[in-house]
C-alpha cells in the first residue's frame, strides 16, 4: 500500500506459505487491505523481486482505472472437480460488470486429481474466448493440504480465481526447457491421472528400465524427489498442438501404476524428458518474453513456477532463474509469484484447440499491461 | 511391388507363348523378355535384402541410443542424488550455523527451545519438529511446534509421558532413529503412528546445568535417511542445544548472582553511609565536647597561671628558693597545658570546619627568616646546624600563621630527636602545580611500624628515645590537619638511625574553594 500510494488499489493477488495459519494470514491482510477483491493461494515457496523465499507471503496490488474484476470460488473439487470449476466460473461471471473479459487468473488445489476436469468446468462456465492462466496451489512439498484464497477466506480442496477485464491488458508465456531422451512408449492403459500400462507393461517398469531397480525402489518411498522431477514424462500435445506436455510422477502405487500430477490420456505417446539448468533458465526467459510480446508497457507480473523446478534447479539456480525473468521483463517491473504444483495457461496454440492444459515443471509468466 | 507383378505377368505370358509354339521370331523375343524379367526379379530380391539389413542396422543403432539414454539417465540420477545430498547437508550446516548464532543470545534456557521455526526444521530435511523442556524426568512442555497442531502435540506429550518413553529418552544421551519395522517396541511404534511417519529422529538435551529437554524430528511420507553424516548432524544439533541451555542457565545464574551482589552492595553502601553519618555526628560531638572542655579548662588555667605569676612577682612577699622553683614549674606546666589545649582547640576547629585558611601569597624569604628566628634558641641549645635551600621558590600560597605552625612544629620535632651537633635541613622546590617543602634531620629515625600511626592524635612512638622527650602527641596531628586544610599532603620517610624526612606538598596556585 505504501509503494502504491497515492493510487488506490483495484485488486490484490496473494501467495502465502502453507506453514502459516491460513485464516490468520488472510485476516492480517484484510486488516490492511479492507474489502479489496483478493485471490491467491498457498505455495511451495514464494517468489519476490529479490528471489525465491520460504515461509513468507507476497502480495501484489494492482491499480488501474480501466480494470474490472470479480472473484469466483468453487469447493469440493476433490470429489466434484468439474462442478467446482463451474461454481467458480458462475460466481465470477455473476459479479463481473458488463465489460469485456480479458483473462481469468486461477488458483486450483494442487492435490486434486481431476485438475483438468476442474479447468474444463471453468471454461464451460466462462467460455474459451479469452485467456485463462494460473497455477495449482502447493503446500511446501508436504502434499497434505493446500489452500486457495478468495476475498479473505482460505479454503482447501477448491478453486478460486480473478476474472479480469475492462481495459486491462494481459499477456502470458509458458515454457519448460525439457527435451525427450528416451524412445517413445505408448500409453496402453490410463485413467485420469493414473498411468497403468505403457506398451502393455506395468507403467513403473519403464522407470525401472531406465532408472534401475535400486533408484526406483528409493523413489517409491519418497514423493517428489529430485530424481523424479529431473526426468518427467513428456507427451506430444494432442489435437495437433505443437510442444510437449510434461507430467510428474508424484507416487508409485503398489500395483505398478504411476500417479501423475495431471491427466494422462490413453493412446498418447510418452517419452522420458530431460533438461539442464541452462536450458531450463533459457525457457524461463522465453516465457517472460512471450508474456510481454503483446503488451506496450508492462505494469507488473506474476510468476507461477513449478515447485519441481525449484527442487531441480536448487536454491542458487532458482534464484538465478527469477533474476533472469526480471531482467527479461525489466528490472523496474513489480513481480511476485509462487511455486506451484501445476501451471495452466491458454497459449496461442492451445487456444485453437479450445483447451487449457495443465503443465508441470514449467514457468508461467502472466504480465499485466499499463 | 506393382513392378514385380508386371514382371511376373510378362513371364507367365512369355511362358504361355513359348509353350504354344507360336512363330520362331516371337519365341526368341519371348525368351529375351523372360530372361530380362528374371534378372529384374533377382535385382529386386537383392535390393530387398539390403534394405532389411539397413533396417536391422537402424534398429540396432536405435536400441544402442536408447541404451545410452539409460546410461545417461542413471549417471545423471547419481549426480542429482549426490547434489541433493550436498544441498541438504549444506542447508543443514548453514542452519546449524545460524541457529548457533541465534542461540548465543538466548538469555533463558526456555528461550533456547523457542528458537526453532519451520525454516530450521525444513533445512534439516524434516517437516515436523517438536522441541520441549523437561522440568522433571517424567514431564515435558513443548516450546516449539513445527508442522504439528497443538492438539496432536498434546496427544504426543501424553503418550511419551504415560508410556515411559520420555524417561527412556532422557536416560540416553545419543540421538536415535526409530524406523517402523526396525525392532521398535509398542510405545515407539505408537509414537510413529501418532506422528503419521514411518521414521523419526528422537534426541535428548542433557546440559550439565539448566533444565533437560528433548526433541522429535520426522518427515511424514518420507523414510528419513540413516547416513552417518545425518546422525552426526543431529548429534551436533543436540550438543549445540545442550551447550546453549547450559550457557543460558549459567548466564541466568550469573545474572541472578550479580543482582544479589548488587543488592548487597547497595545495602552495604547504605549501611556504610549511615555509619559514616553516625561517625561524623560522633566526631562532631567529640570536637564540640573537646572544644567545650578546652574552653572550660582555659579559664581556670589562666587563673592558675595568673596567680602563679603574681606569687612569682613577689607582691605577697619574697619567696624562698624552693618555693620559687616549684612556682616556676607550675608556670611551665601551665604553659604546656595551655599549648596542649590550644592545639586541641585548633584541631577541633579545623575538623569542624570552623577555621578558615587564608590563601595568600607568602614571601618565602621572610617566612623562613621568622621561623628560623623562632627555633634558633633550640638550635643553639643543642648546637645543631640548620641548612635552608629555597631552590628559587619565592612564594608560598596559604595561611602564613598556620603554615608557620606547621614548619615550627616539624622543626621542633627535628630538634627534639636530633642529637647534639646534628644537622637539620629545610628544602623547597617547585613540582608542577605544587610546592614541595621538606624538613629532614639526621636524628634517630622512627621505627617503620610507627610510621603509619604517626599523624594520629595522641599517638607517640613507644621507644626509649621517645620516653625521654616530652610531648603531647598532638603536634603532628595538628600539622596534618593544617596541611590538608590547604589541600596539601604530608608524608614521612624514615629509617632507624638514618634520620627522618617530612615532605609537605602544597598547591602552588589558587584553586576554586571546596564545595
Amino acid at each position: 500500500m505504501e509503494q502504491l500510494a497515492p493510487r488506490e488499489p483495484k485488486l490484490a493477488i496473494a501467495f502465502g506459505s502453507s506453514w502459516f495459519d491460513q485464516q490468520a494470514l488472510l485476516d492480517g491482510m484484510r486488516s490492511v487491505l479492507g474489502a479489496l477483491p483478493m485471490a491467491g493461494g498457498s505455495t511451495a515457496g514464494e517468489i519476490t523481486p529479490e528471489g525465491p523465499r520460504s515461509h513468507s507471503c507476497a502480495v501484489l496490488l494492482l491499480a488501474s482505472e480501466e480494470a474490472a474484476c470479480s472473484i469466483g470460488a468453487g469447493e469440493s473439487a476433490q470429489s466434484h472437480p468439474h462442478e467446482a470449476g463451474q461454481q467458480a466460473a458462475y460466481a465470477a461471471a455473476r459479479e463481473f460488470p458488463s465489460q469485456q473479459r480479458t483473462a481469468f487468473l486461477l488458483f486450483g488445489d494442487g492435490l486434486v486429481s481431476g485438475s483438468t476436469d476442474m479447468i474444463r468446468g471453468l471454461q464451460e462456465g466462462l467460455g474459451t474466448s479469452f485467456l485463462m492462466a494460473g497455477g495449482l496451489t502447493g503446500d511446501d512439498l508436504r502434499f497434505s493440504r493446500t489452500y486457495q484464497y478468495a476475498n479473505g477466506r482460505a479454503m482447501s480442496g477448491g478453486i478460486s480465481g480473478l476474472l479480469l477485464g475492462g481495459g486491462l491488458k494481459v499477456g502470458v508465456g509458458l515454457e519448460h526447457g525439457f527435451a525427450p531422451i528416451s524412445r517413445p512408449h505408448r500409453i496402453t492403459r490410463a485413467r485420469a491421472n493414473v498411468l497403468f500400462e505403457l506398451d502393455r507393461l506395468p507403467a513403473s517398469s519403464v522407470y525401472e528400465e531406465y532408472f534401475g531397480a535400486d533408484l526406483t525402489a528409493q523413489m517409491r518411498q519418497e514423493r517428489f524427489t529430485r530424481q523424479a522431477v529431473a526426468f518427467p514424462l513428456g507427451m506430444q500435445q494432442p489435437d495437433g498442438v505443437s510442444g510437449w506436455l510434461l507430467r510428474n510422477v508424484v507416487a508409485f502405487e503398489p500395483d505398478g501404476s504411476l500417479r501423475c500430477n495431471a491427466d494422462v490420456p490413453e493412446g498418447a505417446s510418452l517419452q522420458l524428458m530431460m533438461s539442464s539448468p541452462q536450458s531450463a533458465m533459457e525457457a524461463a526467459v522465453v516465457a517472460a518474453r512471450q508474456a510481454v510480446t503483446s503488451l506496450n508497457r508492462v505494469g507488473c507480473a506474476i510468476v507461477f513456477a513449478s515447485a519441481a523446478r525449484r527442487v531441480l534447479l536448487g536454491s542458487q539456480n532458482a534464484a538465478l532463474e527469477i533474476a533472469r525473468i526480471r531482467e527479461a521483463l525489466g528490472s523496474s517491473v513489480p513481480l511476485i509469484g509462487g511455486y506451484t504444483y501445476g501451471e495452466c495457461a491458454t497459449t496461442a496454440a492451445a487456444t485453437m484447440a479450445d483447451r487449457t492444459p495443465v503443465h508441470t515443471e514449467s514457468v508461467l509468466v502472466v504480465a499485466f499491461g499499463k | 511391388m506393382i513392378a514385380i507383378y508386371v514382371v511376373l505377368l510378362i513371364s507367365v505370358l512369355t511362358t504361355v507363348v513359348l509353350m504354344a509354339g507360336v512363330g520362331g521370331g516371337l519365341q526368341l523375343a519371348c525368351g529375351g523378355v523372360l530372361l530380362g524379367s528374371l534378372a529384374y526379379l533377382t535385382m529386386r530380391v537383392i535390393g530387398a535384402e539390403h534394405e532389411r539389413q539397413e533396417l536391422a542396422k537402424l534398429r540396432a543403432t536405435y536400441a544402442q541410443l536408447d541404451q545410452q539414454a539409460k546410461w545417461i539417465i542413471r549417471a545423471d540420477l547419481e549426480l542429482h542424488h549426490a547434489q541433493e545430498e550436498l544441498d541438504r547437508r549444506l542447508a543443514s550446516l548453514m542452519s546449524l550455523h545460524q541457529l548457533g548464532r541465534q542461540l548465543q543470545v538466548s538469555l533463558k534456557p526456555e528461550e533456547v527451545f523457542q528458537k526453532f521455526d519451520a525454516a530450521i526444521v525444513t533445512n534439516f530435511g524434516f517437516s515436523v519438529g517438536l522441541f520441549g523442556v523437561c522440568p522433571t524426568m517424567g514431564a515435558v512442555a513443548w516450546q516449539s511446534l513445527v508442522g504439528v497442531t497443538p492438539e496432536a502435540a498434546e496427544r504426543l506429550r501424553v503418550h511419551v509421558t504415560a508410556s515411559g518413553l520420555l524417561k527412556q529418552l532422557l536416560a540416553d544421551p545419543t540421538p536415535r532413529l526409530w524406523q517402523a519395522g526396525g525392532g521398535l517396541n509398542a510405545a515407539q511404534r505408537a509414537l510413529l503412528d501418532l506422528l503419521g511417519s514411518s521414521s523419526a529422529v528422537v534426541a535428548s538435551i542433557l546440559p550439565h546445568s539448566g533444565p533437560a529437554g528433548c526433541f522429535i524430528l520426522c518427515r511424514p511420507g518420507v523414510r528419513v535417511s540413516t547416513s552417518k553424516a545425518d546422525e552426526e548432524l543431529v548429534k551436533i544439533l543436540a550438543h549445540q542445544l545442550s551447550t546453549a541451555v547450559e550457557n543460558s542457565a549459567l548466564y541466568e545464574h550469573a545474572w541472578s548472582e550479580q543482582q544479589t551482589l548488587e543488592r548487597k552492595v547497595q545495602e552495604r553502601t547504605r549501611e556504610l553511609a549511615e555509619a559514616n553519618a553516625a561517625l561524623t555526628r560522633m566526631n562532631k560531638a567529640k570536637s564540640d565536647f573537646v572544644s567545650a572542655v578546652s574552653h572550660e579548662l582555659r579559664t581556670p588555667l589562666a587563673a592558675i597561671k595568673g596567680y602563679a605569676s603574681l606569687l612569682n612577682s613577689g607582691q605577697f612577699g619574697t619567696l624562698a628558693q624552693p618555693q620559687a622553683e616549684r612556682l616556676a614549674k607550675i608556670e611551665k606546666h601551665a604553659d604546656l597545658l595551655t599549648q596542649f589545649i590550644t592545639n586541641l582547640l585548633d584541631i577541633a576547629r579545623i575538623e569542624a570546619g570552623r577555621t578558615t585558611m587564608e590563601r595568600r601569597a607568602i614571601p618565602v624569604q621572610e617566612f623562613l627568616a621568622t621561623i628560623q628566628e623562632l627555633v634558633q634558641p633550640q638550635l643553639l641549645a643543642k648546637r645543631l646546624q640548620l641548612a635552608i635551600d629555597r631552590d628559587g621558590v619565592t612564594e608560598l600560597l596559604g595561611d602564613a600563621q598556620h603554615l608557620q605552625r606547621v614548619l615550627v612544629n616539624l622543626l621542633s620535632n627535628a630538634v627534639k630527636y636530633t642529637p647534639e651537633s646534628g644537622r637539620i635541613s629545610v628544602g623547597l622546590r617547585r613540582d608542577g602545580a605544587s610546592v614541595v617543602v621538606t624538613v629532614s634531620d639526621s636524628g634517630c629515625g622512627i621505627p617503620a611500624e610507627d610510621l603509619p600511626k604517626l599523624f594520629q592524635e595522641f599517638y607517640r612512638a613507644n621507644d626509649p628515645v621517645n620516653q625521654q622527650i616530652r610531648g603531647t602527641g598532638l603536634g603532628l596531628a595538628l600539622v596534618k590537619r593544617i596541611v590538608e586544610a590547604h589541600r596539601g599532603t604530608i608524608t614521612v620517610a624514615s629509617q632507624r638511625g638514618q634520620g627522618t624526612t617530612f615532605t609537605v606538598m602544597l598547591p602552588a596556585a589558587a584553586e576554586p574553594p571546596a564545595p
